[in-house]
């Protein structure tokens, strides 16, 4: 029996590939020549070229750049950005001694061996933000990161404590009871068990850091940081009033930097959000518009055109994708379900590329195609993000993790 | 009776089939059986009756036979495609209504070559239950059906849902009426089995279950015969008992047909005395009746053709495949039976050793081997055909292959194969206006024509425009609607996140 077939052989082989050897010993310099090399960086060039060397973007424009070692492909992308990946983050991770455990970094639970990383590259991912799972009000330091390479978080890491990540919404609080027939020392006595609550742990914290600035409680400072702005926040959002008490309470401690994390319903206040200079990433589309957390079982509804509206407004967009195991859900197809409901070719690439980028401030070295920045690239049979159009080739930091030559 | 009560509600004109599987058994069957098969295997139609003539005028017609046609015209008489081609070839009829424009790409509809959706329930709870008939369970109104439309499918064989060891006989409907008389295409049609173990039964069991249903019947016919021997009368006073008519052709016995099985002396029986229950698998046996046989892993596969072998029925025999079920492709090619992918276009199983995601792309297995493969949209993160047809060229499947899929393939499979699954003269009026190429993501379905009838007009589709722009209209009631907080949902379903993180 035939084991498997071609393009997913190909997936296979590149990417262990790319964990077998170390970087040191692959080959990272490379001339990429397309029929478009879309750039998200001004307008798209036809017929041009990438040229990589020693993992850096060394040029890019028309023409065939010169001889070396080519790739070819229909279209070439900067390697796409996922903020909101959920590898190795559910519930087990979650720290449960508080409800503000502030100072922990997720880099420490990342379990960077996960088959999960893989499925990224495949999808044309090549960096993301892993943040604590949700369980938590403030819930800890997010990191960005690389989907390949040396599996080390020296290797991988692009941006370490890159946000601090915070929970509106039912979440933290759902299995929480309140102490009712129970000692108050129970432990799940202990926790929010509304909304209400939830804004109040938040709230509480940031006025006891703000109460006392020579208290020097680590966690407090980190808090301290977001609103020097320092240290953007990373707020799951998924229900309007969850969107709404975010943004209050940015306005209220004057939080410079905040985005929100499946935003689902964030295209019913596009007004607040330009007003308070909030970015979105919005949660994987659903076809009957519904679409959950997973863990409430709280629906939402996210409408097809939510990323062309905020998008027209002037929010910034990112899209994510939720390291979704079906091959119809990943980051490509999100980019192209906006499509379907109004955003502009160039809008949805911002979106996954770009945009995202600037969110979390590793903007000077991927998001674009930029003669300097990393080589994280990504190669397509046809028009991006098109049903009909597959990811053929990822190079990440110059090397070739998935090979488009091993598609014919 | 099945028959009668249809004979009786389809007063509409019938069409019989010509490419039905019957054409060469009718040959060698006297005339009676001639006229059974006629009304049991009847295509009912939409616009009989009507003389209403339409023009659809697009800017490209993809025909799926042969070449496209650019800035053509359909015409659609009395329910059929009577002449097709470009502006300057065809006479436009003087008393026809227009519709379409160059800015729309028109295409056959799609078909669904299975469905459980629309029905009051899938599942039965007998484990055995040929007597039953989807008809009785299919909803006209279910929100389903709309969506069909408004992703373009023209036709959609209803089976009962997998959950089964012998399940209830299908028919294949059109998505739009008010009642299941209008909806009708081919009633009575197919039949359900499953050799993935009902709710509650293991594999071992599932496949008892389903060897003895065909020995209960063998046994029944039998018994039967004897008894009309020992007593002639006997069966047909049988029949007067439990309130069956016999007459026409259900008075008339006829020797049993099929390869598989023969019971001596079946010719003594009117047909209409036969139980209800054996009846449907009678008809499996004598290969007069459809099998869609649901397999849910590889390991069914075998025994689902071991099963078919056995009873003469693999030529009848489809099998509903789940992804994983590639890994027999080698044994399906080998029993020639077609499939339907039902699910999934991408097997994905973990590495026992490296721990490394292993992602086998479906319908390319099954196209190497030569198996002939419908998509399905049962299962599918979406009701759309369009799409799982779009992800199957992204995935590497051939255009020609993926569109072939879900148009001719499962016209073929459902015995509709001259009459829709593509834009040609004498086959039915079903077609798609897309705004454009009818697999870009960007495109949407504009109008639907079935039978020569507009069906769907996008500019008129309030919960369209619901999903996309999340604001509902004023005054306008959703299906199942009671969430008052957003105004929203259809039917529940089962929701996306396969994922097995953290289990």
């Amino acid at each position: 029996m035939k084991p498997l077939s071609m393009p997913f052989r190909l997936f296979l082989s590149g990417v262990s590939l790319a964990l077998a050897v170390s970087p040191a010993a692959a080959q990272d310099s490379w001339v990429i020549r397309a029929d478009a090399v879309y750039t998200a960086d001004g307008e798209a060039i036809e017929g041009g070229f990438v040229a990589v060397s020693d993992g850096k973007i060394a040029g890019v424009g028309p023409g065939s750049g010169g001889g070396g070692d080519v790739l070819e492909a229909a279209a070439v992308t900067p390697g796409l950005i996922d903020l909101s990946v959920r590898i190795g983050t559910r519930e087990f991770s979650v720290e449960q001694s508080t409800e503000t455990p502030i100072e922990l970094d997720v880099a420490d639970t990342l379990d960077l061996f996960s088959y999960r990383w893989a499925r990224e590259l495949r999808s044309g991912v090549t960096t993301v933000l892993a943040t604590p799972y949700d369980n938590a009000v403030l819930g800890g330091y997010g990191t960005v990161l690389k989907t390949g390479g040396e599996p080390t978080l020296e290797g991988r890491t692009l941006k370490g404590k890159a946000v601090l990540r915070a929970s509106m919404g039912s979440q933290p609080s759902s299995g929480n009871y309140p102490p009712r027939g129970t000692s108050p020392s129970n432990f799940y006595a202990r926790r929010p068990t509304t909304r209400m609550g939830v804004e109040w742990v938040f709230r509480k914290s940031y006025y006891d850091a703000l109460a006392d600035e020579q208290n020097d409680d680590p966690r407090l400072a980190i808090l301290r940081e977001t609103i020097q702005g320092n240290l953007p926040v990373a707020v799951q959002a998924w229900a309007t009033q969850d969107v709404r008490t975010a943004v209050y309470l940015k306005e209220e401690f004057g939080i410079p930097r905040m985005f929100l994390d499946a935003a689902a319903e964030a295209w019913k206040e596009p007004a607040l959000l330009v007003r308070s200079g909030v970015g979105v990433v919005l949660p994987p589309f659903s076809f009957e518009g519904r679409v959950s957390d997973g863990y409430t079982n709280a629906e939402h509804f996210l409408a097809l055109d939510s990323a062309a509206k905020l998008h027209a407004a002037g929010v910034p967009i990112a899209l994510s994708a939720h390291n979704a195991m079906d091959v119809g859900s990943r980051l490509p197809r999100q980019a192209g379900m906006a499509m379907r409901g109004g955003l502009s070719f160039e809008a949805a690439l911002a979106a996954v590329t770009l945009e995202p980028a600037r969110m979390v401030g590793v903007e000077d070295r991927v998001g674009t195609i930029e003669v300097g920045k990393d080589a994280d690239l990504v190669l397509w049979s046809g028009k991006p993000f098109e049903l009909t159009s597959r990811v053929i080739g990822v190079l990440l930091d110059g090397v070739l993790v998935v090979d488009p030559r091993e598609e014919q | 009776m099945a028959t009668a009560r249809q004979s009786e509600n389809h007063s509409t004109t019938s069409v019989p089939l010509e490419d039905n599987p019957m054409k060469a058994f009718r040959s060698r069957i006297f005339r009676p059986a001639l006229v059974c098969a006629l009304s049991t295997f009847a295509l009912s139609s939409v616009a009989s009756g009507q003389s209403e003539k339409l023009v659809i005028e697009a800017g490209r017609i993809m025909t799926l036979a042969g070449e496209d046609i650019a800035d053509g015209v359909i015409v659609i008489d009395n329910g059929r495609i009577t002449a097709i081609g470009s502006q300057d070839e065809v006479e436009k009829p003087w008393d026809a209504q227009v519709i379409g424009g160059p800015e729309f790409t028109a295409f056959p509809g799609f078909i669904e070559a299975h469905s459980y959706r629309g029905m009051d329930r899938p599942n039965e709870n007998v484990d055995v239950a040929p007597f039953l008939d989807v008809r009785d369970s299919v909803d006209p109104v279910a929100y389903y059906f709309e969506d069909c439309l408004r992703w373009g499918i023209t036709n959609v064989n209803i089976q009962q849902g997998n959950n089964c060891v012998i399940g209830a006989r299908g028919m294949v409907v059109r998505p739009t009426g008010m009642t299941i008389e209008e909806m009708a295409v081919r009633p009575n049609f197919g039949l359900k089995m499953s050799a993935s173990p009902k709710s509650g039964k293991s594999r071992a069991t599932q496949a008892q279950s389903l060897r003895e249903a065909f020995g209960e019947l063998r046994r029944y016919l039998e018994d039967l015969v004897q008894a009309e021997k020992d007593e002639k009368g006997f069966a047909a006073r049988e029949a007067m008992f439990q309130g069956r008519e016999l007459d026409g052709e259900k008075a008339e016995g006829r020797p049993m047909g099929g390869t598989a099985w023969k019971v001596e002396g079946l010719e003594m029986i009117p047909r209409g005395a036969i139980d209800e229950k054996m009846e449907p698998l009678l008809d499996v046996v004598e290969g007069r009746r459809q099998v869609f046989f649901y397999c849910g892993g590889p390991t069914d596969v075998p025994r689902a053709l071991d099963l078919a072998r056995e009873n003469g029925f693999l030529p009848r025999t489809v099998l509903v495949i789940d992804e994983s079920c590639w890994k027999a492709a080698d044994l399906i090619a080998e029993a020639g039976v077609p499939v339907v992918l039902e699910g999934s276009l991408v097997h994905t199983e973990r590495d026992a050793i490296t721990g490394e995601e292993i992602e086998t792309f479906v319908p390319d297995e099954l196209a190497e081997r030569g198996v002939r493969f419908a998509l399905s949209s049962e299962n599918a993160s979406t009701s759309s055909l369009w799409y799982q047809a779009a992800l199957a060229i992204g995935l590497g499947l051939d255009r020609d292959a993926a569109l072939e899929a879900v148009t001719r393939v499962p016209a073929e499979i459902l015995g509709l194969g001259k009459e829709v699954g593509s834009l040609e003269v004498g086959k039915l009026g079903n077609v798609c206006l897309f705004s454009g190429d009818p697999l870009s993501v960007t495109s949407w379905v504009e109008h639907v024509v079935i039978e020569g009838r507009e069906v769907y007009d996008r500019s008129e589709d309030v919960r369209n425009r619901h999903l996309l722009e999340g604001v509902q209209p004023a005054g306008t009631a959703v299906p199942g609607g009671d969430d008052a907080e957003h105004g929203v949902h259809g039917e529940s379903r089962e929701k996306g996140g396969k994922d097995e993180e953290g289990k």
